[in-house]
């Protein structure tokens, strides 16, 4: 490894430390450091010890593996796309997955079947998996990948409004905090849900970096992959199967969160100045949960005790990074 | 030991339908065989087809006398390299970074180099004279070097059979001299066997030991290179007049073709 990375894994690793513990410490509830250092590691009781294990806690570190999850996600995507500005939220996959989970929950609520987060992940998944067949069937019959985002996007608005018409109509009390997860938020996790969330992600980060070898073969083209002796068919099929099972776990969860997927792996490879997976793959996962900690702890923070969206958030941050890509891009290639 | 590297038995090929049809020959090692015809007569499937990146039609490949259909991927890419017209966008790559890509069949799961990998990049990067360029990136160098570092690319991979298409398309005369000199010294120094698809009949003439003409999808003549090029056999392969094949073609070395 180059010096280069073992210092950007390092920042990366301090910037992970920093921004749980700013996550810990802050908050709308009003909770002094000390305080909080002492609950952390002598235990307590109280108001203040609930407001920091049972909600500051999970949603702190829900927010730093899903947020990974999406960044890599998005990473996988960009190889299988050969597409920069590919991403689970512009291919529509998020929409997808949030169509989907959001029918089985109006269903659960209406027939009063308690609902299980394993359950949401699965039922997130299809969605995700039905965008993603559709975008991959028109990508066989249309050129240039301008058009296929252009296509991610408009299935991404059917999705999302075939979400909220059944949202509007479905009239149950059960169902309340539906609209603060069909816009996206990281608010209301459980250590239960964390729990979900890791036995989800892990293997799929695992499995990410198990791939790296391929993968880097890959990048080079598929026909030279081919002649290397990659399979590339299996290669595909295990990019679809894992980007689509980390932003289905991401939407189940937190909704959609937009951007992430495309601004985090495009800022690391611009630090890390590499295309080797080996590396980008976990420092797009700390990068991707960097950033979503971050951009939690405005979206609590700035207006408290209102809370502002996620993905608002996100995209203040995240847009201009994907705009600053595309001119980039047309001013002659990735290099630099 | 008859030295035969691969070898095309009524070998049919194509998309959707044959492109190609009962196409035979062998390559030895150390020879260097030019695959010529006129634009659509199927030297690119021919090629594809060797490398396998298209499924067979029909026909058999033997590599190094064993037949391809029974060699496992990665040990089908220890004998066999290309060097293809897909554009290649190595996003964020130093030209060494896509050399060192070709250790891919030899290198473990991880993909780590050992020394072994990296003398064999040095080597590869020796012979086609990028020293120069190596540690820049492969997005920021001319079209030539970007050719060069391809063919670097594909003999690190330490293949038996070179597959090489339409690989002086980008390159100026210098450039194109430099390449074929790369080229015929691996399979001197190698005793690789070299199948290359060309359009210049000046440059394939100087370079092949043997050339395959293909038109309509059939071989229109194959064998030494002494016997293909003649005048006779280039007219009436790309259908064009003696006068102006004397015309265009023939002007350097009258006493040759």
């Amino acid at each position: 490894m180059k010096r280069r990375h073992v210092f950007a894994f390092i920042a990366l690793a301090a910037l992970t430390v920093l921004a749980l513990c700013l996550n810990l410490a802050f908050g709308s509830a009003d909770i002094s450091v000390s305080e909080t250092v002492g609950i952390l590691f002598r235990g307590g009781s109280g108001t203040s010890y609930d407001i920091i294990t049972k909600i500051r806690v999970p949603r702190a570190f829900s927010a730093l593996i899903l947020g990974g999850a999406l960044a890599l996600a998005g990473y996988l995507l960009q190889m299988f796309f050969r597409n920069p500005i590919a991403g689970p939220f512009v291919l529509g996959v998020s929409s997808g997955a949030k169509l989907t989970a959001a029918l089985v929950m109006i269903g659960a609520a209406a027939s009063r079947v308690p609902l299980s987060s394993a359950a949401m992940v699965g039922a997130a998944f299809i969605g995700s998996m039905a965008s993603l067949a559709f975008v991959l069937l028109i990508s066989r019959r249309v050129r240039g990948m301008s058009m296929l985002v252009v296509c991610g996007v408009m299935i991404g608005y059917i999705c999302t409004a075939v979400t909220d018409f059944v949202i509007t109509f479905a009239q149950d009390s059960d169902i309340a905090n539906l609209h603060s997860w069909s816009v996206g938020s990281f608010s209301g996790m459980t250590t239960e849900n964390v729990i979900v969330i890791l036995a989800v992600t892990v293997p799929a980060l695992v499995g990410s970096f198990l791939l790296s070898k391929p993968l880097g073969a890959y990048g080079l083209g598929e026909e030279y992959a081919v002649s290397m002796g990659v399979n590339v068919r299996l290669l595909r099929t295990a990019l679809i199967l894992l980007s689509g099972l980390l932003a289905a776990c991401v939407t189940a969860f937190a909704g959609p969160v937009s951007f992430v997927g495309i601004a985090v792996p495009h800022i690391i490879r611009r630090v890390f100045r590499t295309s080797k997976p080996i590396i980008l793959i976990p420092a797009c996962f700390l990068g991707g949960g960097i950033f979503c900690m971050l951009c939690d702890m405005l979206a609590r923070t700035v207006f408290a005790p209102t809370e502002l969206g996620i993905s608002t958030v996100t995209a203040i941050f995240g847009a201009p990074v994907v705009i600053l890509m595309m001119i980039r891009e047309k001013r002659g290639g990735m290099n630099g | 030991m008859d030295n035969v590297k691969l070898e095309a038995r009524s070998l049919c090929a194509g998309y959707t339908s044959d492109i190609l049809t009962d196409v035979s020959f062998s390559v030895r090692g150390g020879e260097i065989m030019t695959v010529i015809g006129p634009n659509g007569s199927g030297k690119s499937t021919l090629l594809k087809t060797l490398a396998v990146q298209l499924p067979r039609r029909g026909g058999h490949v033997y590599i190094c006398g064993a037949d391809a259909d029974k060699i496992q991927p990665r040990e089908r890419a220890k004998k066999i390299s290309v060097l293809l017209t897909e554009r290649v966008n190595a996003s964020l790559m130093t030209c060494r970074e896509v050399v060192e890509a070709g250790r891919y069949p030899y290198t473990g799961f991880f993909g780590a180099l050992i020394d072994k990998d990296r003398e064999a990049a040095n080597e590869a990067i020796r012979l086609t004279g990028s020293e120069g360029f190596a540690e820049r990136d492969f997005n920021a160098v001319s079209d030539g070097q970007r050719q060069r570092i391809l063919l670097a690319r594909a003999i690190c991979q330490q293949p038996e059979v070179l597959i090489l298409d339409e690989p002086s398309s980008y390159l100026d005369l210098r450039h194109k001299i430099a390449f074929m000199e790369t080229v015929r010294r691996l399979a001197e120094e190698k005793n690789t066997a070299v199948i290359m698809s060309m359009h210049e009949l000046d440059t394939a003439r100087e370079i092949s030991d043997s050339a395959l003409c293909l038109k309509d999808g059939r071989v229109f003549r194959s064998g030494g290179a002494d016997d293909v090029f003649t005048a006779a056999n280039m007219t009436r392969l790309f259908d064009v007049s003696e006068e102006m094949f004397e015309r265009y073609i023939n002007t350097y070395n009258k006493e040759r073709m």
